[in-house]
């Protein structure tokens, strides 16, 4: 019976038995790396040789899917750090982070208008983990958006995308579209009115378009203003089909740099005359496993702590405004801050640019004939679809413009000129497109907001609630030093007991600051016939109501004028100082 | 020492200390998350205070309070300890605040106590049944409400509201005064003091006034508007609408205050 056993299963006697079991073990390990044995696993840990011939190491890379998809080696001058800041592999690390906070933030999340705020709130406060992951997620994503840029600038100006490499050029031009892309359209989820009105604003560009623009909006946006639908459509756009195409585009993109032309040599390496020696250690071979490997994991751990470390020192908070309201447009609104070059862009009327140009021109050779361009372009137009996709176009048409071979800085001088030159123009570009620049706000309501922004905390918000003392305080009037001589308070007793305000410093510092830019606005005969004040009242017993109300007549018709904003503020609202 | 090496020793450390802030963010989750929840029911009640002062002051006062003849109060101590018992309501106060709101009230339950805007005594405010209300701001104005609970329990001594800024030494000043008290702002627009839209606007009625009945002076004509609304009603206006009670609850200075106030509205 016994004997039956053994011959149906092959065991050896039982003085073999050591070397029987050593070898079945060694057989498993050897499939589920794909090649190596246990052997050779501890040389690959220990950094040793190969242990067989021919190398084992090279064996995993044709056999396994994973794998695969890497370089078997890159030679040791094009992994200096110098040359590529490793900036395409943390773009890759953001993709990876997004992809897994994304999936857990996707359990949570619910992807319909009555819901998807709430359902925010509900990840932030009660979600074990919850702001962390939204925090990751939104930080990721910007990670994501920098990296992605700054890589595009490297390779720029290191040249490497000429040659063979014109193909993931192109490949990476349309990944940069892709990461905007995936952006924008996560954006709008949290259902906010940061997110509905910046994606409105940025949808609503495509209607200015000739014919087929309206319908395009629409297909955006699933009805003439974003709701049900259009939520929809953002949702599966940012879940499913871009992370697709992304994944797709990203393998096309690597797989070319892995197995292909594999990443470029220093310039200096390949057009300076450089001893034998040194181009000998140029294109010593850097293999995958385990040298890149080694340094991949030793990227993560980096990359992984500066992540862990900015949301721990909370440089970094994701945004969260009030309830998406069809109804109020914000006063400002603010498109995410990559995106600010366009909305820069779209301040620009072009026709009126070229009419102020041409037409004192005609003026002074006594031509009565007036350029009148803005009647024929539309600017939105202009600056928002033609514009934009030919520079998209520029920049993939780079390889087949600069026909210069040498990859060499000293070489190109025109094409480095160039770019520094764009890299000025889109950080101005930028700030033109900031919220505030060039967007004339009358005084009275730039004033009351900036004490206090319709979203977010301002002056206003912070001011401590023992502070808050009922009361009408009218601008112009001698209140001495402080609004609250009467009061006293202890803005920390736990921590310290002696401690103790008296009066109330904030309020009266917001007083003031509401009362000298008025009267200089007054002085400026902005606010003509100023009246204004701010009023304090206790509406319950743990909430005032602050409003800052301002009177005056428009200084060209005279018309009585009116502003004011109400802001309630509760005691166990955190003040953030 | 090599590189690789190097790596090995930084990135041990990196992944010591990421494991490190996981624990500890990990034990401050749970206070994380409280006070999350303390500082959110915070915003939902601001919140909830923008909506209550934009829809619902109109009828039941600028600080809930409620105005006679139109609509209770929401803050008394009525309402938070006997008014789901009196109707019957089988679940909490804040339920019934947000069912209530939410459909509205075709017929008022006391009729003769709170009209409201006729009918339906409340509209509907769900945006669910054409209202314009969404949910989460149903159930803010609903937090916002519950919120008066230590007045109305009397935990907390009731502060005064304020009043706006008038020179109380003249009857104009005074008039103006008496007539936010009084709740007139409920029912009457006045620009830049009150937004009411159930009575017509005052602006201009120290103009009208002279001209509305003859034999009666503009200051007779007030007087009579205020003091026996019926006498003559204005119109495109129903008859019964405005209080009958002014009389009785306005002493005769605060009336003739009132007078000296709505003459200045040229
Ligand atoms: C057109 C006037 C009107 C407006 C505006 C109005 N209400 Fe009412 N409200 C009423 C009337 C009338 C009642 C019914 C009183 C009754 O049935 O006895 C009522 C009842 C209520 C009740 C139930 C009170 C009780 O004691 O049963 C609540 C709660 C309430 N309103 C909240 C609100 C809120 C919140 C708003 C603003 C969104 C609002 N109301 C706006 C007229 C109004
Ligand atoms: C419940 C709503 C309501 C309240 C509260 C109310 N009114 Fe009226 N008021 C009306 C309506 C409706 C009319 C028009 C019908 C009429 O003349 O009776 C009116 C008419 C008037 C008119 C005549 C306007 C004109 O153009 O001829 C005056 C004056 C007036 N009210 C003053 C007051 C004063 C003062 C108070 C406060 C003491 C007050 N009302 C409170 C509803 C109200
Ligand atoms: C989602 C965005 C992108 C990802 C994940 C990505 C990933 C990578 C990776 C991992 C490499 C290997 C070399 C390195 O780490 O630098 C690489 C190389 C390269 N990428 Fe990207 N990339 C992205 C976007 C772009 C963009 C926007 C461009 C430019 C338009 C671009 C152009 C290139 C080129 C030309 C190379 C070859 C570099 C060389 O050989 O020196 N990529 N990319």
């Amino acid at each position: 019976m016994l004997n039956a056993l053994r011959q149906r299963f092959n065991i050896p006697p039982r003085n073999e038995w050591r070397s029987w079991i050593g070898k079945m073990i060694d057989e498993r390990v050897r499939i589920i790396t794909a090649g190596l044995s246990i052997k050779e696993l501890r040389a690959v840990v220990r950094g040793d040789p190969p242990t067989e011939k021919p190398n084992p190491r090279y064996k995993v890379i044709t056999t396994s899917f994973i794998a695969h998809l890497r370089p078997r080696y890159y030679p040791a001058a094009s992994t200096w750090f110098t040359h590529t800041f490793r900036l395409g592999w943390f773009t890759t690390f953001f993709f990876i982070v997004e992809t897994l906070t994304g999936v857990i933030l996707m359990v949570y999340y619910i992807p319909f208008p009555d819901q998807a705020y709430g359902s925010i709130l509900e990840i932030e406060s009660n979600v074990f983990f919850g702001e962390l992951m939204r925090d990751a997620h939104r930080l990721g994503a910007e990670g994501m958006v920098i990296f992605s840029w700054l890589h595009l600038l490297r390779t720029y100006f290191t040249g490497s995308y000429k040659g063979p490499r014109t193909f993931t050029w192109l490949t990476g031009v349309l990944l940069l579209l892709i990461t905007a892309w995936l952006s924008f359209t996560g954006y709008l989820l949290p259902w906010d009115q940061l997110a509905y009105w910046a994606v409105t604003v940025g949808t609503s560009i495509t209607d200015s378009g000739p014919v087929v623009g309206p319908a395009l909006n629409i297909l955006m946006r699933g009805a003439p203003d974003i709701g049900t639908g259009g939520l929809l459509r953002f949702y599966l756009q940012h879940v499913i089909l871009f992370p697709l195409i992304a994944i797709l585009f990203i393998s096309i993109h690597y797989y070319k740099v892995a197995r292909e032309h594999s990443i470029s040599l220093p310039a200096v390496i390949e057009e300076t005359e450089i001893t034998q020696e040194e181009k000998k250690e140029a294109n010593r071979r850097i293999d995958l496993i385990p040298d890149l490997l080694s340094h991949e994991i030793f990227l993560i751990s980096i990359g992984t702590f500066a992540l862990l470390a900015i949301l721990y020192f909370r440089l970094f908070n994701s945004p969260l405004e009030t309830h998406a309201n069809p109804q109020a447009t914000p006063l400002d609104t603010k498109a995410p801050w990559y995106f600010w070059w366009l909305q820069g862009m779209l301040k620009i009327d072009p026709a009126s640019i070229i009419e102020n140009l041409v037409n004192p021109l005609f003026e002074m050779v006594g031509i009565s004939f007036r350029l009148e361009l803005s009647k024929l372009l539309n600017s939105k137009f202009i600056m928002g679809l033609v514009v934009p996709p030919g520079l998209v176009l520029l920049l993939m048409a780079i390889p087949y413009i600069d026909r210069n071979p040498s990859r060499l800085a000293r070489n190109r001088p025109f094409a480095i000129a160039w770019g520094l030159a764009w890299v000025f123009i889109v950080i101005a570009l930028s700030y033109m497109g900031t919220p505030q620049y060039g967007i004339e706000t009358p005084p009275a309501t730039r004033i009351i907001q900036d004490l206090a922004p319709e979203e977010g905390e301002g002056p206003l918000r912070l001011i401590p609630y023992a502070e808050l003392q009922q009361g009408i305080y009218v601008v112009g009037e001698d209140y001495g030093d402080d609004l609250c001589p009467g009061l006293a308070y202890q803005p920390n007793p736990e921590e310290d007991v002696n401690n103790v305000v008296i009066g109330c410093p904030h309020l009266t510092a917001v007083f003031e600051q509401f009362s000298e830019r008025l009267l200089e606005a007054e002085a400026e005969g902005g606010l003509p016939d100023l009246n204004a004040r701010l009023i304090v009242e206790q509406l319950q017993a743990n909430m005032f109501r602050v409003t800052p109300h301002v009177e005056w007549s428009d200084p060209i018709t005279g018309d009585a004028k009116a502003y004011e904003h109400t802001y309630y503020l509760h005691e166990d609202r955190a003040r953030e100082e | 020492m090599k590189r690789v090496q190097l790596e090995i020793i930084l990135g041990t450390v990196f992944v010591l200390l990421s494991a490190a802030i996981m624990i500890v963010l990990g034990i401050r989750e749970p206070q994380r998350l409280a006070d999350y929840e303390v500082q959110q029911r915070a915003e939902e009640i601001e919140f909830g205070a923008s909506v209550f002062v934009t829809n619902c002051t109109r009828c039941h006062g600028t600080q809930a309070q409620g105005i006679t003849g139109i609509a209770p109060s929401l803050r008394d101590n009525h309402f938070f300890t006997q008014r789901i018992a009196e109707v019957g309501w089988g679940a909490g106060l804040e339920d019934y605040i947000v069912s209530v709101v939410t459909t509205g009230r075709q017929v008022s339950t006391r009729p003769q106590l709170y009209v409201g805007g006729g009918t339906p005594a409340m509209p509907t405010w769900s945006e669910k049944f054409g209202g314009p209300l969404r949910d989460d701001q149903i159930r803010a104005v609903a937090a916002f409400i519950m919120n008066f609970e230590p007045y109305a329990l009397g935990q907390v001594p009731t502060v005064e509201p304020l009043l706006p800024v008038v020179d109380e030494s003249t009857p104009e000043g005074r008039g103006q005064v008496v007539f936010l008290q009084a709740g007139c702002n409920a029912c009457h627009t006045i620009s830049g003091l009150s937004t009411g839209t159930i009575g017509p606007v005052l602006d201009g009625v120290g103009l009208r006034a002279a001209t509305r009945v003859e034999g009666l002076t503009a200051e007779e004509y007030i007087h009579q508007s205020i003091i026996e609304p019926s006498a003559y009603v204005v119109e495109g206006y129903a008859d019964g609408l405005m209080p009958q009670t002014f009389a009785e609850t306005l002493t005769e200075e605060q009336i003739a205050d009132l007078i000296a106030f709505l003459l200045t509205l040229q």
